[in-house]
């Protein structure tokens, strides 16, 4: 599998990304949230606190993941797109990533 | 519980493979039902945007007259290749495209699927939407029998199962027709954008005539910040479907938020002008299997069979999926009802879907691409390096500068050098021939 360990992230050198807020996009999906049934957890909490790149805060297309103030990974998957980056690309598969519940999650309406 | 639900065959996921794989069996004769997760067929998906209709005419003959819910047809497409600053366009229209129905239209999946998978119900085959399939269900031999679903009491069974759940191969890989999850190496995130625009501004700006014209554009360069990966601009009825996509694993490695590579993307000086006054309606985001040939699931097990983005049938280079994706599942689908005529589900059997395959574009497509999802990431340069030195060519080649043109020219040659050598150069096209020839 992925042998890519903390600290090989690298920039792209020269470029200015601009800021989206990921919000303003969120906004305009569909979602049917199941709120009894988180279909993504953390299995370690510990493994993302020692995670140093933390490149899920930057990859997640919906931006799910998120630290609070005292650096501990949160999930917010009601704005999830179930694409299923973060299954595959959590650098150690500390991501239980299942699919929600018949109906739930997100609907486009043009895809 | 009052005795088992059990049908002549199961296909999990309403999408272009599940349905197609549904349809064929619905019309041979099968008591089929479709599992699908989403509220409706295409609730979940999504992609760039182009649709090749000679699949589904090979599923559907009669298609035309029922009427599919496409957006425009490709009457112009080609290739944008930007610099940070300039774009060199290269782009093919032609009296050809215009025929009725034509070889591709710009597609939405929410639109279409539901379409598609209407056709299949209509041929008899049982569409359930709302279920997710949690696991296979196996007898004592392992061999797969049927499968549960998150409702109560929700197992059904069939001697076979069509798996066509998509990129996320939960299934396939329960199956034990893959070993393991996708690496982000050999998976593309792509987001995309459906902006919504009064059909006449498209038309104006993108120079078409009206309603039966429509334009597909695959973009290189600094789209994707010269990485590997592609951008497209397709233009639907009245709005567009802008986007960019690149390997998971340059995010992870770049930690770069493909949201704001999109909006880069759509601020570049050649773009912004097509986007005007255009409101976002929807921001999505999916996987595409780019595992390529050798590192596709095996196809049939003992009771099932997979098809689609789960087989990781994708040929990126020509933007191709869901042609592939239909071809499969028919085949699936024809495969399935041969199994029941000989009473044999096994794996030995069912694979006799492979080597059908093997006598189509599907599986020759990916053999020959088998190198190029490597190719591109060893060979940086071909996203960046390249495209800005065709446009630095350009710029000098196009402009009188009171400079003659034989130092023109050797100016060119000498930025060329500069960049790559020319033994740096023949060794990038032997490469790229090599990663197309096959």
């Amino acid at each position: 599998m992925s042998n890519r360990t903390n600290g090989q992230t690298a920039p792209v050198a020269d470029v200015q990304l601009p800021h989206v807020n990921i919000d303003d996009l969120i906004v305009c999906l569909k979602y049917y949230v199941d709120e009894e049934n988180a279909h993504i957890r953390i299995k370690d909490l510990a493994i993302c606190a020692a995670c140093d790149p933390k490149p899920c805060l930057a990859f997640c297309p919906a931006h799910v993941f998120e630290t609070d103030r005292h650096g501990r990974m949160m999930v917010g998957y009601q704005a999830c797109i179930e694409c299923g980056s973060c299954r595959v690309a959590c650098p150690f598969r500390n991501v239980d990533w299942r699919l929600p519940r018949g109906g739930h999650g997100v609907a486009y309406k043009y895809g | 519980m009052t005795g088992r639900l059990t049908f002549d065959a199961i296909v999990v996921g309403a999408g272009p493979a599940g349905v197609a794989a549904a349809l064929t069996m619905a019309r041979g004769g099968l008591n089929v039902i479709i599992i699908e997760r989403g509220r409706f067929a295409g609730a979940k998906n999504l992609f760039g945007g182009v649709f090749y209709t000679h699949a589904l005419a090979d599923v559907l003959p009669d298609y035309w007259e029922r009427k599919p819910p496409f957006e425009r047809p490709v009457t112009e497409q080609g290739y944008w290749m930007l610099s940070p600053d300039s774009a060199i366009r290269v782009m093919h229209k032609s009296e050809r495209y215009l025929k009725e129905p034509a070889d591709a239209y710009t597609v939405l999946r929410a639109r279409f699927d539901p379409w598609f998978a209407e056709q299949a119900a209509a041929a008899g085959a049982l569409l359930i939407t709302r279920t997710t399939v949690t696991q296979l269900l196996k007898d004592e031999r392992g061999r797969v029998i049927g499968v549960d679903t998150d409702r109560p009491e929700g197992k059904v069974y069939a001697p076979v199962v069509i798996i066509a759940e998509g990129v996320n191969n939960l299934l396939t890989q329960q199956a034990g027709l893959i070993a393991s999850d996708l690496p982000p190496k050999y998976v593309a995130l792509a987001v995309k954008e459906y902006i919504n625009l009064p059909a006449k501004d498209l038309q104006i700006r993108f120079g078409l005539s009206g309603p039966r014209e429509g334009v597909a554009i695959d973009v290189f360069g600094d789209v994707t910040l010269g990485l590997p990966g592609t951008g497209f601009i397709y233009t639907d009825q009245s709005g567009i479907s802008i986007g960019v996509g690149m390997l998971l694993d340059e995010f992870v490695t770049h930690r770069l938020r493909p949201y704001e590579v999109l909006e880069r993307f759509k601020h570049h000086p050649v773009v912004r002008p097509y986007l005007e006054g255009g409101e976002v309606r929807e921001y999505g985001a999916h996987l595409i299997p780019e595992m390529g040939y050798d590192r596709m699931p095996k196809l049939a097990g003992d009771g099932v069979m997979v098809a689609g983005d789960a087989a990781g049938m994708v040929d990126a280079l020509h933007r191709e999926g869901t042609n592939l994706a239909i071809t499969a599942g028919k085949m699936a689908g024809e495969t399935a009802l041969a199994a029941h005529q000989a009473g044999d589900f096994s794996a030995a059997f069912l694979s006799r879907y492979r080597r059908n395959l093997e006598g189509t574009f599907v599986l020759q497509d990916m053999k020959q691409y088998r190198r190029m999802t490597d190719f591109l990431e060893s060979s940086p340069q071909f996203m960046g390096t390249y495209v800005n030195l065709l446009n630095e060519a350009a710029l000098r080649y196009f402009t009188a500068h009171g400079i003659p043109k034989r130092t023109m020219e050797h100016d060119i040659l000498k930025m060329v050098r500069e960049r790559r050598s020319f033994t740096g150069v023949a060794w990038d096209m032997l490469k790229l021939m090599r990663a197309m020839r096959g």
